[in-house]
């Protein structure tokens, strides 16, 4: 017994040693799954508060080139909205009162946050925002910001919430090219913050340089039409039969500030629906 | 416990916050990052027991992957240089130095053999916390090159503190 007892003393550090790498090891594999404890996150207290108060000071270096973007969002939103009564006003009539249905047009709701900590360096990018639970936000949700999409919630606490980046590797958004029905993946594969590639793009897809991509709509997280970026090049790839697009983003994401969360009102029925369809099956 | 280590824990928090909240944001020609808040683990005295210093070494870590949602890089990262620093320093010092000096610094070594000291230290850690970052055979050419530069950023910021309190002190004798 006094044997063992020394035996360990003796090495007692390399007992330490392994205990804290298996610990820190554990920390590492548990980072994949997508359901995350908010403590292990920098959307905790601690650390969310300390960047939500830096945030208060360096928030105002990117102010002019975000005021700059916002205004140019700003008057292309008017001008569509502006042509958007029009073509209402017109459809209107030539309609029946019982075929418009007004809860389709409200099915989205915004809530606005500020990124208060961000980064592109990591291959697996995260941002955080001072909007948490309380402010209605829940993971799943879909971030935009002033000139597209930017990422999706991932860990909500009560005031701060963490986002999976789209300069995520791991992570994947149904896309589209403007204008066509042709649904494609959109991922990031590190490196350059303002690159993307699109895959899985059908080959009799027809498709110029300079083309918009836009979201499909086809989740519950990003309405339909929302920019994404533009078509730069069409990339060779092993599968001849789809294409690769190389994509410029069109959201700059290093100088991330307001962005919105969207917030779609028939995430529960429709992903109920799904959930019972997997049941049945 | 020993003032020295109360000045060193604080010192360690104010890295982390200035590694967060700073250095994390400024990236070199888009490769080269400097981790300053590893400083602390590197001069720490050489006579601190290593269980110890294996701790300081894992919080340290734990807290700054809080910090950048890196959940483990860190935290193994750190532990390992905990783990190397005693052996690093002895393998440049020779063994009749070894009792004289127990704070490792560019003073008290000399800029030949704490260079190459501080040299080893960020380049080990940055080895191991780009490739556990990436953790994948696909990223070993940005894995060498982010390595490689970022050490070296960190290691001329890292001997330009060194340098500073080197001379402050000198000043004041």
């Amino acid at each position: 017994m006094r044997n063992i007892l020394e035996f360990i003393l003796r090495y007692s550090k390399w007992f330490v040693f392994t205990v804290y790498l298996l610990l820190g090891v554990l920390l590492l594999v548990s980072n994949n799954s997508y359901q995350q404890s908010v403590y292990l996150t920098s959307a905790n207290m601690v650390t969310g508060n300390i960047y939500n108060g830096w945030s208060s000071v360096s928030g105002y270096f990117n102010l002019k080139s975000i005021n700059e973007s916002l205004q140019a969002s700003n008057a292309e939103l008017q001008n569509q909205v502006f042509n958007l009564k029009e073509e209402i006003a017109e459809l209107r009539t030539q309609l029946a009162d019982s075929a418009f249905d007004p809860r389709d047009a409200e099915r989205f709701d915004f809530i606005s946050a500020s990124v208060i900590n961000n980064s592109t360096r990591h291959p697996r990018n995260y941002f955080t925002i001072n909007r948490g639970r309380k402010d209605g936000v829940m993971p799943g949700m879909g971030v935009v910001d002033q000139n597209g999409i930017v990422g999706i919630v991932n860990v909500s606490g009560n005031n701060m919430s963490r986002v999976i980046s789209l300069l995520n590797e791991t992570q994947h958004f149904s896309v589209k090219i403007k204008g066509s029905s042709y649904i494609g993946s959109l991922t990031w594969k590190g490196g350059d913050a303002t690159i993307g590639y699109v895959e899985e793009i059908p080959r009799h897809a027809t498709y110029q340089i300079g083309d918009t991509v836009v979201t499909s709509g086809f989740s519950t997280t990003f309405p339909e039409g929302i920019p994404v970026g533009v078509i730069m090049n069409r990339v060779r790839n092993q599968d001849d039969s789809f294409f690769t697009f190389k994509v410029r983003l069109t959201s700059d994401f290093k100088a991330l500030s307001s962005v919105r969360i969207i917030k779609d009102i028939y995430k529960n029925e429709i992903d109920s629906l799904a959930t019972l369809d997997l049941q049945l099956q | 416990m020993d003032k020295n280590y109360v000045t060193n824990l604080l010192l360690q928090f104010v890295l982390i916050l200035v590694q967060a909240l700073v250095f994390n944001h400024i990236v070199l020609f888009d490769v080269a990052i400097a981790f300053v808040f590893i400083y602390i683990i590197i001069r720490l005295p050489m006579d601190m027991n290593t269980n110890w210093l294996l701790t300081w070494g894992f919080l340290a870590g734990v807290v700054m992957d809080l910090f950048s949602d890196t959940p483990g890089v860190n935290a193994v990262a750190c532990t390992v240089l905990a783990m190397v620093k005693t052996p690093m320093l002895y393998a440049y010092v020779p063994r009749d130095d070894r009792t004289k000096n127990i704070y490792p610094s560019l003073a008290s070594l000399g800029f030949s053999i704490y260079g190459k000291y501080l040299l080893s230290m960020t380049l080990i850690y940055c080895v191991l916390a780009f490739s556990l970052e990436y953790f994948n055979f696909a990223d070993v050419k940005e894995i060498s090159i982010m390595s490689a530069s970022s050490a070296a950023f960190t290691f001329i910021i890292l001997l330009s503190v060194d340098s500073l309190i080197a001379s402050h002190r000198e000043k004041r004798l």
